[in-house]
């Protein structure tokens, strides 16, 4: 066995040991299951980071969505309009808007170096700030810090559908040729891809929102969906560390799966009273 | 490179941890600060946030009506309106309410029969025994937008009691309370439009609805034969549908979903026609029309469809998007993920 594995493996076996043996003075009671699920999906992400930081190739499939990023830019490009970046109606808190704000640094390395014109209206104050940073940040690595302006990423408001209202003013009077919807959305997500399926823009959607969607399948041209939008930022900056992580995400998916499978048997044997170990009780 | 990275990494890498780890930690402390504090000190600050956000929306709202950019005019609009809600706000506050005290043996009848109209209750009597029985003062259960208004009513008020006096609730408070401006401009403009813009998702649906069923795969097929048997089955009408009207649909729906496999046609129409006959005779045969089989209830498929197939179908979404959740914040929090501070 690898050294590393059995490495990780018994740092794991510490910890675990440390939090059993201070249960109830340093550390909680009745958390031992979500502490180790915890240890073992870090340790398990930080193993597979830390391979492809040694000079492991990760493969990653193709994912259509995030590879029509560049085609949608060159679209706008070529046609004369504008490209619309839409980060969702929730705050720096949630990771899909963090998300939707990595993409976003890639599409404004793409229109600076297109010098297409970038509109980032936003509905929270934290994620304007963020945001110009992050644009400031890639039109300077594309080599076109005279294409940026603060104004590319504005504050419409914090209401959800006075936002979408906003949103679809913009889309209606300035007709943007690609449109992205990246971030957290909720009910304003059909009005919004509608609105923009109607002028005839080109659509990217992504969402962790399980309940949109199906709403953006529906009316985008290509849809994230739910952990594809999450390795967005590791698919698009190539970094084998980032990379790696999404390897590490996936191995925890099949232990998870494992794990699944498993407790379903187990169950399935203690119900039928053939074993006296009661998984779910353990759960 | 420090102050606007590094320190802002070190923060990020500690409260991270410190969050992460606190869940776990038998003190109050740190759990207060993962509970309650973290969360408030990141709503003050999104509480100070929204000036640079309104002031940037100002600002460059008045740069487009001072330059006279296309479409300027809405512009005007979208200016009058922060002005009007910052002075309902701050401003205006409304919310005018009278109390009265002092009135004469035998004006409460009266007074009460004043207040009554003015409230539009249709019972003085009500109000008789409240003025008997407030201790100090009665408060008149109006409020008034308007401090004149209030006058007005006061003047009617005033040869009755001794001490009738005009008041307004606290500011702050005011933004929740009917009668002021700023309730007003909530209750009557901005729910409606809001309402408005929700209101437009239904015909929004209908479209995509539309588009969906309408592309010819399998996949929209299914999707279509689906969505029938949800809508159908979330409606009175679903349970009134006889077991041979179901027994036709399914027929239907597996030729619709077997379409795309059979090229010939008359073997397409000879098996959905066969099956709908064998259903009917089979079904007459065994007395389905007394007691139908539950498999061809509609509303007992659409449930079957939500508890089974839909939910599984979530299921693994919502794993793959907690599992998505985890690796980024965990790439956050060791600080691998630097994006967020600016790529």
């Amino acid at each position: 066995m690898n050294n590393k594995v059995i490495m990780w493996s018994v740092l794991f076996l510490i910890l675990l040991g440390l939090y059993i043996m201070g249960e109830g003075m340093i550390f909680i009671e009745g958390a031992r299951v979500k502490f180790a699920a915890i240890l073992i999906v870090s340790i398990t992400i930080y193993y597979y980071i830390d391979r492809a930081r040694s000079g492991e190739e990760i493969y990653l499939r193709t994912i259509p969505g995030l590879k029509a990023l560049e085609e949608a830019v060159g679209r706008a490009t070529e046609m004369g309009k504008s490209v619309l970046f839409v980060p969702g109606i929730s705050d720096l808190d949630q990771v899909e808007t963090i998300t939707g704000l990595n993409i976003l640094g890639h599409v404004a390395e793409h229109t600076a170096k297109y010098e297409a014109s970038l509109n980032v209206p936003v509905s929270k104050s934290i994620v304007m700030e963020a945001g110009r940073d992050i644009c400031r940040e890639a039109y300077l690595k594309a080599g076109r810090p005279d294409l940026y302006s603060d104004d590319m990423v504005h504050y419409l408001t914090d209401d959800q559908f006075a936002y979408a209202a906003g949103v679809n003013g913009i889309m209606i009077r300035e007709k943007p040729a690609a449109c992205f919807y990246l971030g957290k959305f909720y009910a304003e997500s059909l009005i919004l891809a509608e609105t923009g399926n109607s002028i005839g823009a080109i659509q990217i959607a992504g969402t962790g929102s399980m309940a949109q969607i199906p709403f953006f399948v529906t009316a985008c041209d290509y849809t994230l969906i739910g952990e594809e939008f999450f390795t967005a930022s590791a698919y698009l900056s190539k970094k084998p560390e980032l990379l790696g992580s999404i390897k590490g995400q996936d191995i925890v998916k099949l232990l998870v799966m494992a794990t699944m499978v498993l407790t379903v048997v187990l169950n399935g044997l203690f119900q039928a009273g053939w074993i006296s170990f009661d998984i779910l009780s353990y759960l | 490179m420090l102050l606007k990275r590094q320190i802002p990494l070190m923060i990020v890498i500690g409260v991270g941890l410190l969050t992460l780890f606190g869940n776990f930690i038998n003190n109050e402390a740190i759990r207060g600060f993962v509970d309650n504090d973290a969360t408030q000190w990141f709503d003050i600050i999104a509480s100070f946030a929204i000036f640079l956000g309104a002031l940037n929306m100002l600002k460059l709202q008045l740069i487009k009506i001072i330059k006279k950019q296309k479409n300027w005019q809405y512009s005007i609009l979208a200016v009058a309106g922060f002005a009007f809600a910052i002075f309902a706000g701050f401003f205006y506050r409304g919310a005018n309410f009278i109390t009265i005290s002092g009135v004469q043996e035998g004006k409460i009848a009266i007074v009460s029969e004043i207040i009554a109209e003015e409230v539009d209750d249709t019972n003085p009597y009500d109000i008789e025994t409240k003025i008997m029985s407030s201790q100090d003062e009665y408060e008149i259960d109006k409020l008034f937008m308007t401090e004149g208004n209030a006058k007005l009513f006061m003047k009617k008020l005033t040869p009755h009691a001794e001490g009738v006096s005009l008041k307004a609730k606290p500011w702050g408070a005011h933004v929740q309370t009917k009668g002021s401006l700023f309730y007003w401009m909530f209750i009557n403009m901005i729910t409606p439009l809001s309402a408005t813009m929700f209101a437009l998702l239904a015909f929004f649906v209908a479209s995509a609805s539309y588009r969906a069923f309408r592309i010819r795969n399998f996949e929209a097929t299914l999707l279509l034969v689906a969505g029938i048997i949800l809508m159908l089955g979330r409606v009175p009408i679903g349970n009134l549908i006889p077991w041979w009207a179901v027994s036709i649909m399914i027929m239907f729906g597996i030729g619709a979903i077997a379409a795309p496999f059979i090229k010939e046609r008359t073997i397409l129409l000879g098996i959905v026609g066969g099956g709908i006959f064998i259903f009917i005779v089979s079904g007459t045969l065994m007395g389905w029309n007394q007691t139908p089989p539950a498999l061809l209830s509609i509303p007992i498929i659409q449930d079957w469809i939500f508890a089974f197939p839909a939910m599984a179908g979530s299921r693994a979404l919502m794993i793959g998007i907690a599992l998505g959740i985890v690796a980024t914040s965990f790439r956050i929090i060791i600080g691998l993920d630097k994006s967020v501070l600016g790529g």
